[in-house]
């Protein structure tokens, strides 16, 4: 952002693959998995929801409410001033229900729960209920873009109001659906591998993963900062490894800063022989002697995995360490971590930068 | 310094009209697109009639300037006939359409596309022609697919808050343009109809089988419409560039939420109430300076009790003309907001106010009551269009002349 206003983020809550809702831990237990589906690893939710509501609730719409409960007790807040969400393709195993239901009933007979359930801004409009949230609602599900897209409206909200608390949330599922439906466009792997070689294979197609995280982002930083989010960018379908290079050089000019400012850069990379090529290009080039970090071998890919990094690059800040598992080739890690740059894709159509600093 | 946005274009495609021209027409001699179903295949054709586009995916195809068979869902189609149209409205460069942002608001995305074809899509063994559908139940697939189409690369972003998807859509490209992230923004939506779609709210037991009566005593539901519009904003700087005359300005806008239920409106109308209110203020306009509301006005006893009640605590005694085009379209969902944005454009450019239609017996709840007869030669400076959604989103923006 050019504007004067700052973004810090005051809590944080993450429900991934990994042990990553605890959040005293930092990767200190890690999950293999050796099906390419990863799957979230999941709190008890009895301690962040109430069990009448429980019960009604979808595995998705639990893992999400759940972690926007940890991301309000983290900040400690209770009335954030609106929620913000992000998809890729929501709820999509009460859409399958739904749309299952529908065809082999042909269309006769049946009841709404997996409809309003399927709903992509169900978690949005749920957790405003849950938390009596009146003010600024709203979900974007553009593929690889949406947590960009809801992280920039919050940036814009802050430039106005600078004290609010905004709510920015993301949540993809491992669906069945969708793993089968993309075998065709070879989005997931043909073979199984365990997840943690994903970037040692040669083949195309990648890993499914799955996460629900929030962030409280305010334009005021406190006690209980974890880090400050500077800028967020998104390409669309750059045509060339330069044109890629160039918006990141942009990007950088536009928030004062340059490659040599920047202690590790979090790797988009997913694993997929063909469509990683653009970012293997850059990571092999411009981004060369800048140490990295890798992480869709432990959360896998989905539309909106950047929140993955988003949560990675804040713990690095404020934990001032480097987990062992998600460092690229091995470095040491730098006595202090200030900057740390995200660059990602999505299908290699969506390509994000996030820039994130200590406070 | 935030920027003023100016609306200078649009495009639109309902079930009363492939473009503006045919739109204006039908409101005017109050058509509506109220009948039994024969483009989608239901067995609900008869018992649940709608407001269908009595046009094929092949001829949507034509008149979008694309070819068929290459994986454009119907709600692609639609989406792109309105927002080219928009394109050419505003007369925009190719420069101008790369570096502008495309916002676009859907419920489904190709949703209609993946249940025709879901048994084989689930089969990886099987090959053919419904393998352009692969990705169809992505809901962010048509938003890029439609910037493909014209050439946006700037900025895309796909907005799904149910039935106010793309009010939402209108205010953040303005958003974006206030904080000059963009110069232009082509924001709407799109919506096919889907026996998803009506069956879920079939489900919900909020259709009407009968043409719907909004704000009538004796309402007893929607019905189901499909159709896109996408409105192009441009910012104060943009225009004075280019020497353009706007058609209008984006005054103010609000979002808010209900925070009631999932699927129902707060009876006193809180969020409705709060986001006119939003909107008001950010125009810095009073209450007496708005000249017509296009409501919400689904026609479900719940939206248009709640609905009223939220005009009824913010106008007072003096409640301005407002009425639902509703019957004219049906609800077109994620499309509803642009859609009525647009009739709202249409009523400042003619001086009209488009009348409630079916609207016979008063709601004994309400004091007051919609426009039941076409009104003409209006001095109209200020409008609010409303549009709600399930999850408790109430979206509302003011439009005024320029």
């Amino acid at each position: 952002m050019t504007g004067k206003a700052q973004y810090f983020i005051q809590g944080i809550g993450m429900i991934s693959p990994q042990k990553t809702f605890d959040n005293q831990m930092f990767l200190d237990e890690i999950t293999t998995y050796d099906q390419n589906v990863l799957t979230a690893v999941v709190p008890d939710f009895k301690a962040y929801i109430n069990p009448i509501q429980l019960r009604r609730l979808s595995r998705m719409l639990r893992i999400g409410l759940a972690s926007a409960t940890i991301c309000l007790r983290d900040a400690g807040i209770e009335h954030p001033d609106g929620i913000i969400t992000a998809t890729g393709y929501g709820f999509l195993d009460e859409t399958e229900k739904f749309l299952r239901e529908m065809l082999e009933m042909k269309e006769k007979q049946l009841t709404p729960t997996h409809f309003m359930q399927g709903t992509y801004n169900a978690l949005a409009g749920l957790e405003a209920v849950m938390i009596k949230c009146m003010g600024y609602n709203n979900t974007y599900v553009s593929k690889g873009f949406a947590f960009e897209n809801a992280l920039q409206d919050a940036m814009l909200h802050l430039e106005e109001h600078s004290a609010a608390h905004y709510l920015v949330g993301s949540y993809d599922e491992a669906a069945a659906v969708q793993f089968i439906a993309s075998i065709r466009e070879n989005h997931f792997k043909a073979e199984p591998i365990v997840n943690l070689n994903l970037f040692n294979t040669a083949t195309k197609g990648t890993i499914q993963g799955e996460g629900a995280a929030f962030f409280d982002l305010t334009g005021t930083r406190s006690e209980n900062t974890w880090c400050e989010l500077r800028d967020v960018a998104m390409v669309y379908r750059p045509e060339t490894k330069d044109a890629l290079a160039a918006s990141l050089s942009d990007f950088l000019k536009t928030n004062n800063t340059s490659l040599e400012e920047v202690d590790v850069w979090l790797n988009g990379i997913t694993g997929d022989a063909v469509r990683d090529v653009l970012l293997k290009a850059l990571e092999h080039s411009d981004l060369k002697s800048v140490p990295q970090a890798r992480y869709k071998h432990l959360c896998g890919d989905y539309c909106t995995a950047t929140s993955f990094a988003l949560w990675l690059g804040a713990s690095m800040l404020k934990k001032q360490s480097i987990p062992e598992v998600v460092k690229g080739p091995a470095f040491e890690t730098p006595k202090e971590i200030k900057t740390v740059l995200s660059v990602s894709h999505y299908m290699n159509r969506n390509y994000t930068f996030m820039l994130m600093q200590r406070v | 310094m935030s920027q003023r946005v100016f609306i200078t274009g649009f495009g639109i495609i309902t079930s009363i009209g492939k473009n503006t021209t045919e739109n204006l027409a039908s409101l005017l001699h109050r058509r509506c697109g109220f009948g039994e179903l024969n483009v989608l295949d239901t067995i609900h054709s008869r018992t649940l009639p709608a407001c269908e586009i009595k046009l094929f995916n092949q001829e949507l195809c034509e008149l979008a300037g694309v070819p068929h068979g290459k994986g454009y869902t119907r709600t692609s189609l639609l989406g792109l006939i309105a927002l080219k149209e928009a394109i050419q409205s505003a007369s925009l460069s190719p420069a101008d359409v790369r570096e502008a942002g495309l916002l676009s608001g859907t419920t489904t995305g190709g949703i209609r596309e993946f249940e025709r074809h879901f048994y084989e899509l689930m089969d990886p063994q099987q090959k053919g022609d419904f393998a352009q559908f692969a990705d169809t139940a992505n809901p962010g697939e048509h938003g890029e697919r439609m910037a493909d189409a014209v050439g946006i690369k700037k900025y895309i972003a796909t907005l799904s808050t149910a039935c106010s998807s793309s009010a939402n859509s209108i205010m953040q490209g303005a958003q974006l343009i206030k904080h000059g992230k963009l110069d232009r923004a082509i924001c709407g939506g799109t919506e096919a109809l889907s026996r998803f779609t009506i069956n879920g709210f079939n489900s919900l037991m909020i259709v009407d089988p009968n043409h719907c009566r909004p704000f009538d005593n004796t309402r007893k539901g929607l019905n189901l419409g499909e159709g896109a519009a996408f409105l192009v904003l441009e910012s104060e700087r943009a225009v004075i560039e280019k020497r353009k005359t706007p058609l209008a300005e984006l005054r103010g806008y609000g979002n808010a939420n209900d925070a009631f239920h999932q699927t129902a409106s707060s009876p006193e109308g809180t969020g409705a109430y709060n986001a006119m209110n939003l909107a008001l203020t950010m125009a810095n306009l009073a209450p007496n300076q708005i000249d017509y509301i296009n409501a919400h006005g689904t026609a479900t006893e719940n939206n248009d009790l709640s609905e009223g009640f939220g005009i009824q605590t913010l106008f007072g005694g003096a409640v301005p003309l407002f009425s639902s085009t509703k019957p004219y379209t049906g609800h077109t969902l994620a499309a509803a907001g642009s859609i009525e944005a647009v009739y709202c454009l249409l009523g400042l450019q003619h001086r009209t106010v488009w009348p409630n239609i079916n609207f016979h017996e008063q709601m004994p709840e309400l004091s007051v009551s919609p426009v039941r007869e076409l009104k003409q030669e209006m001095d109209l400076k200020n409008v609010l269009s409303n549009s709600f959604g399930f999850g408790g989103n109430t979206s509302s923006i003011l439009i005024g002349l320029a």
